[in-house]
């Protein structure tokens, strides 16, 4: 290439373009930053409601305010952003059978965070870009918490969120709930699982994910203290497609019981080949709440057989209502959704998944919040989302949105208790309940066959 | 000792199913020189396809024949359709990897958004487990090996008996030379293509039948272990192959049973990466 | 808008900055150097990874629910160098795989391996950068004083990631517009022969890899300090998928194709699929997704492989056009004002005085031979070389599996002759020359240059000795012009190195302007001057031959060792050649030819040296072979 063609002045020129450009480019952003910031009127951080001008009233009387599923709905995750949404459309379509929020009928909208924190950041963006009337998202996993929750706190969205990550409970996002609880304290519960149970000798098998590996250092030291033996710590890599060495290793390592988590085919593989090696008889295993799905029952009880997992299977969850005045609307809230969704596998299961019984109550939750502040806006109603949950002295306990909207208009204080059970909030949002003992019939459903009291945890944590 | 041996057992299942997809990969390279990494999708493919049968109530080991099937006729169609154009129009090899790559793309997510992302089994019984010392197999899994021993020995007399398989080896070496001698070299990357589609097809299925549980994505981390035997054993060399194979299902399999199990297929990257860096050609291959 | 929307709009902003930037960093690689690097998300990721350890505190301060190395807790911006020079140290490794001698293809599949087994090691070690968790929390810049969340800040994040990305193409641009630039492209076209032209081709490509590789490391650094969270799901290899497509589409080799590839692939068409409606079962819009890239890749790769914005032509100055003496002479006046005059030394910028007058010649065949070749380099590296043997083999063996194809070959060609080197089919005559030349090593034997013992030296390091070959096929740089092939075989241009290129033009432009003078009139006398412009890989047969040899000359070789450099050629133009490779010779360059064509071994060369079956078989005169039975037996016919 010869520059010869443009003398020292005009390749000097040249130059001096691409930097003029590169200045006005910034010049033109600092005016536009200076521009929006004097006239969006809310100062140097932006809400997440659109229309009429933000901070003052609630959305237009008569729209939709919509609730956002933000989770991931493609990846390796991909099952749970359909779950958390059959949850909100049961939810949303008891609300507006009620009434709605305040004249609102509520919709729900799929927002997928693709399950990783760099595509998670603009699809919130976008969601808030594009989203008129939204007022609630839940959703939120493992794979995204860490990088959406900062944004939707920023834009001061509430959130009702299905991480179990330990930052959530020691940092301060004020518009953050979690109702699940956190890895640490299922961890405690598997461990209070086991010695009810009588085993003595663990091994542990999760997988290499986010949300599979924060259980196993609480397991460990709870096992100690448990004053019992761990036997083998096998990690699983979710991209291999066997595991028969880990098996074997674990399966030598004779232990009475097998803590797991580990979703996609590898838990389905691994499980079925611990029990080829161990002579066809299956190691019980205990698994987390993570398991209680319908796509989990499907995938392993077609490698590992439904008998087995019938008699070999436990898994901790939080205590849900099965019956009672808080199961019947939940029940009927849910079973709208039968039929309606693409997903595979026994729809029943739903009434016990952390995603369903959990975000529900969270939607629930906030809407009684809006009724009784009388706004749709986040950072108005949000304060009474803790007072509805825990519930003032003199409240009145109701189950169901309809049931609250009554007490309310009847100028009662009231308290929620849901299919979840009560609440109790912590200063960062959190509330977390009683575990239980869930296991699978041959049929797939979901029985509990037992409880386990607070005591029992704090004796293994 | 029991470990060890139980893992040589694992080792030589692994290596058998190995076998079987990188002798067909092997094959398509020697003869069309391009690095087909769309094999894994294919292999994918084609397990769903005997997926479908075996839920309409057909054995797996019927399906498999339906996987072989469809296997080849998927992988002529593209080699005839997408290799063999951009060859002929003179791409570089490395053109023609991206261009595998773009249709691993559509081929691995074709499948998943007409199967959905959850992860399926066969219906079928492992048999009973045959213990002797430590080593652990089920009648599946011995199946499999039997399986792979046949076919590796149905392609040894292939390529040294058969007059398609002298006829094979004289295009791999000198595809212009083969032309010249009045070997019809257009219908013997066909036939070769055809053969090792149905290779593909029926390694697919195993796989899923060895995994006990798969998806649209199990065949991501096999291909790069298929690309481990294929490299150790040498680019284009049919026994390489089942000598890398071989290496690489038990170095896997037997290290997993010393170091910790989730590093196991960074040993298979390993020695792909030596092999590249060291001697390119493989062990039996020839340095140009 | 609302400011919700302004919001989105910055993160698009901020993610096209990011974008860009490592887009234009893998063209570079890709497009312009051709290097095909499929591992290259993993620099995106150490520089990400860098400024997240550079800027957190210990992991102590987490409560232990994050373990990793590093928390230096430094302030910007010392976490983006950090960044950016993590990337390009993570680099230099990689020169190991893709410097040698494999196979394109291969070395693809190689980077591929080593990024996903990367991606398995960060994810199952966990104290190193917290596993699959990844490192949460990360501190934006300057966060202790501004609010990231905040509209003000986040505009001043976009300003900055649009400067970078500015910053980039700029540099960018400058290092590829010079010799440098051409030196990388030359490589792409035909490294073996840019390899026998002079090209270091291992520290150019290292200088590619790292230079990509800090910008990918920046372009992590910036993504990182915004987002506040990188987990290995962010930079699995579909990434350096999708990074490889927006290259093809955008226009490899090019930077503004890179640019449009950046705001068309990774932003556009991954924005635009989040308007899509979730419809039908759970996934099926991103599996689409990534079909349409697949089918994207394929097509584009089909159609229009140059992608939308292909790399432009590199055309030489109109103003200087052949036919135009008034102007050309008052440029060679300047030039002559600006290049110190000086005796025979054996810089090359002194060679502008001379050619100067040779540059008002017309472009007739019989004007007088100019002094193209000065004193033969190599020669002050050794004491008086008081013989004329200018290259000497010595019982050299090449033997490929067990084939010998040359088997004891001893010879000795002197100063100033035209060599003739003919044998029959298979005879190893191209092996032997290859080896003279370096681009074969021998399998045993020695080869002495001007005194030196070169065996061992390779082929690019003969050739800045002055030992220089040609190929029996093709090997013009096709999408080079026929002029930037002759300048890129100049030797010792300022610009030539990445230091050069970066000081800009004023500091090559002499050196250039001087190489493109000898260029022109090299190009004059071989009648090719009117396809100054003209992409090589476009010319005949015979015209990419002339190229050839010209571009051998360019390189002001001391010996030539030509491969039948007259196939193809029209005879009454080889006979021209072969006038002028005498003219050549009889001042000092020394040639040794091998050609088929007896009528110009007659006609221009002695001596002539036979070999048949890998050995030496005479030597001599072409009359005094034709009566040897053995020679006449092994090879002559007439």
């Amino acid at each position: 290439m010869t520059t010869l063609r443009r003398s020292k002045r005009s390749l000097r020129n040249h130059r001096s373009a691409v930097l003029t450009t590169a200045a006005l480019a910034a010049a033109a952003l600092a005016a536009l930053t200076a521009c929006s910031s004097s006239s969006s009127g809310t100062g140097t951080t932006g809400t997440g409601t659109t229309g009429t001008s933000a901070g003052t009233g609630s959305a237009p009387s008569g729209s939709t305010i919509t609730v956002a599923d933000l989770a991931p709905f493609s990846g390796t995750d991909a099952a749970l952003g359909p779950t958390y949404l059959i949850s909100c459309n049961g939810a949303t379509q008891a609300i507006n059978a009620a009434g709605g929020v305040l004249g609102h009928k509520l919709a729900c909208k799929a927002v997928d965070t693709r399950g990783d924190p760099a595509d998670a950041v603009p699809a919130t963006r976008q969601m808030f870009a594009t989203t008129s009337g939204l007022s609630l998202v839940i959703g939120v996993t493992s794979d995204e918490a860490a990088s959406v929750v900062p944004v939707l706190n920023a834009a001061k969205m509430v959130v009702f969120g299905m991480t179990g990550q330990s930052e959530f409970s020691s940092i301060h996002y004020p518009y953050f709930y979690r109702l699940v609880p956190p890895d640490l304290a299922e961890s405690y519960a598997m461990v209070a699982i086991a010695q009810k149970l009588g085993y003595k000798k663990i091994a542990l098998a999760f997988g290499n994910d986010i949300g599979s590996q924060t259980f196993i250092q609480p397991a460990i030291t709870s096992i100690a203290k448990a004053g019992m033996t761990m036997t083998a710590n096998e990690t699983l890599d979710l991209s291999a497609s066997t595991f028969r060495t880990e098996a074997e290793k674990i399966v030598a390592s004779q232990p009475d019981v097998i803590f797991t988590e580990a979703l996609g085919p590898a838990e389905a593989t691994f499980l079925s080949e611990v029990k080829q090696l161990n002579h066809g008889t299956m190691i019980p295993v205990i698994g987390t709440s993570a398991t209680i799905s319908p796509d989990w029952y499907k995938s392993v009880a077609a490698a590992l057989g439904a008998s087995t997992i019938a008699s070999s299977y436990h898994a901790d969850n939080l205590v849900t209502e099965t019956s009672g005045p808080s199961y019947t609307p939940f029940y009927n809230a849910i079973m709208s959704q039968k039929g309606k969704t693409g997903s595979s596998g026994n729809f029943d299961t739903y009434l016990t998944a952390p995603g369903a019984v959990h975000l529900y109550d969270g939607i629930n939750l906030a809407a009684l919040a809006m009724v009784e502040a009388k706004s749709t806006t986040p950072a108005t109603y949000a304060p009474f989302i803790a007072k509805i949950g825990n519930g003032v002295p003199g409240a009145t306990v109701v189950y169901s949105f309809a049931q609250g909207i009554a007490e309310l208009n009847a100028g009662k204080q009231i308290r929620y208790e849901g299919p979840g059970g009560p609440t109790s909030f912590d200063s960062y949002n959190d509330s977390t309940g009683l575990f239980q003992i869930d296991t699978y019939s041959a049929s797939g459903a979901v029985n509990v066959a037992g409880n386990i009291s607070a005591a029992q945890i704090r004796a293994v944590s | 000792m029991t470990l060890f041996l139980a893992s040589l057992g694992f080792g030589l299942v692994t290596a058998s199913v190995l076998a079987i997809a990188a002798v067909g990969f092997t094959m398509q390279f020697a003869v069309t020189g391009v690095l087909n990494l769309a094999y894994g999708a294919v292999m994918i493919g084609s397990a769903f396809v005997a997926y479908s049968l075996n839920q309409a109530g057909v054995s797996v080991w019927i399906a498999l024949l339906a996987a072989a099937a469809v296997g080849a006729i998927g992988s002529v169609a593209l080699n005839r359709g997408i290799y063999t154009p951009f060859q002929k129009r003179g791409s570089a090899p490395i053109t023609l990897v991206i261009v595998s790559l773009g249709m691993t793309l559509i081929i691995e997510f074709g499948v998943q958004a007409i199967v959905g992302g959850t992860n399926v089994s066969y219906t079928m019984s492992t048999g009973p487990t045959l213990s002797a010392g430590g080593l652990q197999l089920t009648a599946v899994q011995l199946a499999i090996i039997g399986l792979s021993i046949v076919l590796m020995a149905a392609v040894h007399v292939l390529l040294t008996f058969s007059k398609l398989g002298k006829a094979m080896r004289a295009t791999a070496a000198n595809p212009w030379l083969a032309r010249a001698s009045g070997i019809r070299t257009g219908r013997v990357v066909t036939v070769t293509w055809a053969l090792t589609g149905a290779l593909c097809g029926i390694a697919g299925t195993v796989l899923g039948i060895n995994d006990g549980s798969f998806g649209a994505t199990s065949a991501d981390l096999f291909l790069v272990l298929i690309l481990a035997a294929v490299f150790l054993g040498g680019p284009g060399q049919a026994y390489g192959a089942m000598v890398g194979a071989a290496v690489i299902g038990l170095a896997t399999e037997i290290s997993a049973a010393y170091i910790t199990p989730s590093y196991k297929d960074v040993v298979a990257f390993v020695i792909l990466l030596a092999m590249l860096a060291v001697r390119p050609q493989g062990i039996l291959g020839v340095a140009t | 808008m609302t400011a919700a929307q302004l919001f989105y709009i910055i993160n698009i902003l901020i993610y096209a900055g990011v974008d860009i930037i490592a887009c234009l960093g893998l063209s570079q690689q890709f497009g312009v150097a051709g290097v095909t690097n499929f591992g290259y998300i993993i620099f995106q990721a150490a520089g990400a990874y860098a400024a997240a350890i550079l800027s957190m505190p210990r992991d102590g301060a987490f409560g232990g629910f994050q373990s990793y190395i590093g928390g230096l807790n430094l302030p910007f911006p010392l976490p983006w160098i950090g960044g950016a020079l993590a990337g390009a140290v993570v680099a230099l490794p990689f020169t190991f795989l893709v410097g040698r001698r494999l196979r394109g293809d291969f070395a693809a599949v190689g980077l591929l391996v080593t990024a996903v087994m990367f991606n398995l090691l960060v994810t199952d070690y966990r104290p190193l950068f917290n596993g699959s968790a990844g490192l949460s929390l990360v501190p934006a810049p300057l966060q202790s004083t501004f609010n990231p969340q905040g509209q003000g800040y986040q505009w001043a994040y976009a300003a900055g990631a649009v400067v970078l990305a500015a910053g980039a193409f700029w540099l960018l641009r400058r290092l590829t517009e010079s010799p440098y630039g051409r030196s990388l492209r030359a490589m792409r076209e035909n490294d073996i022969v840019a390899d026998s032209l002079g090209k270091n081709l291992t520290s150019l490509r290292m200088g590619v890899l790292m230079l990509g590789g800090a910008f990918a490391g920046l372009s992590g650094a910036v993504l990182v300090g915004f987002i506040n969270l990188w987990a290995p799901s962010a930079w699995g290899y579909a990434e350096t998928i999708v990074l490889f497509g927006a290259v093809i589409i955008g226009g490899a080799g090019s930077h503004r194709g890179a640019v449009l590839g950046a705001i068309l692939v990774p932003v556009g068409f991954e924005e635009a699929t989040r308007f899509i409606p979730q419809f039908g079962p759970p996934g099926l819009v991103d599996d689409l997704q990534w079909v349409a890239i697949g089918l994207l890749v394929v097509i584009f790769l089909w159609l229009r492989p140059q992608g939308v914005l292909p790399e432009r032509r590199r055309l030489a100055g109109a103003a200087f056009a052949s036919g135009n003496p008034e102007s050309q002479a008052q440029f060679d006046r300047n030039e002559r004002a600006v290049t110190s005059p000086g005796p025979a030394s054996a810089s090359p910028s002194e060679l502008a005085p001379s050619i100067a007058s040779a540059a008002t010649i017309d472009d007739t065949v019989n004007s007088s031979p100019t002094p193209i070749v000065p004193v033969p380099r190599g020669t002050e590296f050794v004491t008086p070389v008081t013989s004329d043997v200018v290259l000497r083999a010595d019982g050299v063996r090449r033997e490929f599996g067990g084939v010998t194809a040359v088997a004891g070959v001893t010879l000795e060609v002197h100063r100033g002759t035209l060599t003739g080197l003919i044998g029959p089919n298979g005879a190893g005559k191209s092996t032997l020359l290859a080896m003279l030349a370096g681009t074969l090593p021998p399998s045993a034997g020695v080869i002495i240059y001007h005194g030196r013992d070169v065996t061992a030296m390779p082929a690019y390091q003969r050739a800045r000795l002055g030992l220089v070959r040609t190929f029996q096929l093709a090997s013009e740089f096709k999408r080079l012009t026929v002029l930037e092939n002759l300048l890129a075989a100049v030797p010792g241009n300022r610009g030539d190195s990445m230091r050069g290129a970066l000081r800009g033009p004023r500091y090559w432009r002499q050196d250039e302007a001087a190489a493109v003078a000898r260029a022109r009139a090299l190009l004059d006398r071989f009648g090719l001057a009117v396809h100054e412009n003209t992409y090589a890989g476009d010319l005949s047969g015979g015209q990419r031959r002339l190229v050839e040899i010209m571009r051998a000359l360019m390189t002001e070789p001391a010996m030539l060792l030509l491969d039948e450099p007259m196939a193809g050629v029209h005879p009454a133009l080889a006979r021209r050649i072969g006038e002028l490779l005498t003219g050549l010779c009889a001042e000092g360059l020394t040639i040794l030819m091998v050609e088929h064509e007896l009528a110009i071994m007659d006609e221009f060369c002695d001596p002539v040296i036979v070999m048949a079956e890998g050995t030496v078989l005479a030597e001599g005169t072409m009359r005094a072979l034709r009566g040897r039975p053995e020679v006449v037996e092994a090879y002559l016919v007439g």
